[in-house]
């Protein structure tokens, strides 16, 4: 008894090779429910490579070790700078010599929000 | 092997979502008003710690909020669906299986490791750490906070999440199902608050002088099966940790879709009507088309104000499909003649609907003789309802829309406080500062 369909007509040979266009989401984010888009305003990470008005993409699930550019949410609102161990403290520093450091306490690393893990720019 | 039962559900979720994604409102008194800004919905732990009550008309306490210095929000239900999605897939792992219950509560279900229980209700491992594991992965990933109440049966499961609530010390879990003698927690739940009982069954409960879950549980099973049939009966098995009530992964096929809002200010235009219906029926179609089915039936609704002194009007009109549709603009053609029968020009409408009845699945074929358009024409049709919903699931709804809907109607939901739609919308994005 044959139970298979048997489809008529010569199979095309590029069915074995069909590849999906490369989706960007998939690519660039590994964890879509924990990923967060925000955009950058100001130039403070520009040695980074972060501009103004960029599109950041930030991961809450990772832990934010010392080294990660971290998005903090200080006074109210969600800053960008990288986290950084100094003289054994963690502490909050821009990536341009025109703004100074931000210290934390231990009590504060409730406010680190989320790790920073792609950046999108316009050329 | 025992099984648990988990309820999971987000604390103040609406208000939660907002402080998620806006660091302003961290620490603040937050509430959120429900449709066309009418009453408190949710509100944040510090203002419930104000005092301020749940379903309050916001008008009456405005100037009151002010003066305490309460943010005030609409609801955004782009962010709330989004971020509920988002709390959906991050709970699926904990579990074996998970039944989405509501847009912020889930029930779910995994094996309960062996434990050498003390006591008499102590069936198996406490699962206590889990639950605070999975409270604290969720508070991270999505700043959200979770209950997680944890028990043998769905009924049980939302009792141990109402303790877990109320009992700061659980910090938000409790695992009922390793305490061990469940019954002074049981005797703490009034017997009205036993998810699913309905008024009927509290009152004869009342009445019979059952007052707690813990009474009722106790009652003698024949007495509540004569008195109030397999429903009293399957409640009680709940409660006693014979799991009766199974989960749900499957959600059965819809079998309606309703669409209706209260308008923000009465409608006295057949155009207005006109512009409304044809609003809520392209929603209704596009949910239609996300379910991958059609209707038959059309139904259309209106009522008038009960406040405005006149005497009230209610009425609606169906009208049945030759061949089911999920067509915008074939059921446009159905309901929007609906709608002109039933506007009267001396009656302000306060609110209106479109119902959507008779649904099938779009893979059922029609065996039928007045298929109204040719099989290339159907598909176009079908093509370009697809890039209409996929234009509006990108670019936000309303992108690309009938002109029948209207353009900026004045009947249109009220919402002056609505904050940004941060997680679905490019234009939307919160702003991280690097200055």
């Amino acid at each position: 008894m044959v139970t298979e369909s048997v489809a008529a007509g010569f199979p095309s040979p590029a069915d074995d090779y069909v590849e999906a266009g490369i989706d960007l989401n998939e690519h660039l984010i590994a964890r879509p429910s924990s990923t967060f888009f925000l955009r950058v305003s100001g130039d403070s990470m520009i040695g980074a490579g972060i501009h103004h008005g960029d599109l950041l993409i930030v991961d809450r699930s990772l832990e934010p070790r010392p080294g990660r550019i971290v998005v903090a949410a200080v006074e109210g609102a969600f800053t960008l700078k990288r986290l950084v161990r100094h003289q054994g403290r963690l502490r909050l520093e821009a990536a341009n010599p025109a703004y100074p450091p931000l210290e934390l306490s231990d009590a504060d690393d409730t406010r680190l929000w989320g790790v920073a893990i792609q950046v999108i720019h316009p050329l | 092997m025992a099984f648990a039962t988990v309820l999971i559900d987000g604390n103040n979720f609406y208000a939660s979502c907002e402080a998620a994604l806006d660091p302003a409102l961290i620490g603040r008194p937050l509430v959120v008003l429900s449709n066309n800004d009418g009453c408190i919905v949710a509100r944040s732990a510090e203002a419930r710690a104000l005092g301020i009550a749940m379903g309050v008309p916001y008008f009456q306490v405005r100037r009151q909020l002010e003066r305490q210095g309460v943010v005030v929000r609409s609801s955004n239900y782009a962010l709330y669906a989004d971020m509920s999605q988002r709390l959906m897939a991050t709970l699926e792992p904990w579990v074996e299986e998970l039944e989405v219950y509501s847009i912020d509560e889930a029930f779910g279900r995994l094996h309960r490791p062996a434990g050498a229980g003390p006591g008499k209700g102590s069936r198996g491992g406490d699962l206590s750490a889990w639950g605070l594991a999975l409270r604290r992965q969720v508070r991270r990933h999505l700043g959200l906070p979770v209950a997680v109440g944890i028990a043998g049966s769905k009924t049980l499961a939302k009792v141990a999440n109402r303790l877990a609530k109320q009992n700061p010390i659980q910090q938000g879990v409790f695992d009922l199902g390793a305490v061990p003698d469940p019954d002074p927690w049981l005797e703490q739940v009034p017997v009205e608050e036993v998810w699913g009982i309905g008024r009927k069954l509290s009152r004869w409960c009342r009445l019979r002088g059952v007052a707690t879950a813990r009474q009722l549980r106790d009652l003698p099973s024949g007495e509540l099966r004569a008195r109030c049939g397999v429903v009293g009966l399957r409640l009680q098995q709940d409660l006693r940790g014979h799991s009766c009530l199974l989960l749900q992964s499957v959600v059965p096929a819809k079998q309606e879709t309703c669409v209706s809002r209260s308008f923000s200010e009465p409608v006295t235009s057949l155009a207005a009507l006109r512009e409304a219906i044809a609003t809520y029926l392209s929603r209704a179609a596009e949910k239609l088309r996300r379910q991958r089915q059609r209707t038959g039936t059309v139904t259309v609704f209106v009522r008038s104000s009960p406040f405005n002194g006149t005497s009230l009007y209610a009425n609606a009109a169906t009208t049945t499909l030759p061949l089911a549709s999920n067509d915008t603009a074939v059921l446009l053609a159905a309901a929007l003649p609906l709608a002109e029968r039933l506007f009267k020009p001396h009656k302000p409408l306060q609110k209106a609907g479109v119902l959507l009845q008779n649904l099938q699945p779009v893979e059922q074929l029609q065996h039928h003789l007045l298929v109204p358009l040719p099989p290339e024409q159907q598909q176009r049709r079908e093509a370009l309802m697809a890039t209409i919903d996929g234009l509006n699931r990108r670019y936000g709804r309303g992108t690309v829309q009938w002109a029948a809907c209207g353009l900026r109607p004045a009947w249109a939901m009220k919402r002056e406080r609505l904050s940004r739609s941060a997680t679905t919308r490019p234009a939307d994005l919160p702003v991280v500062w690097a200055d």
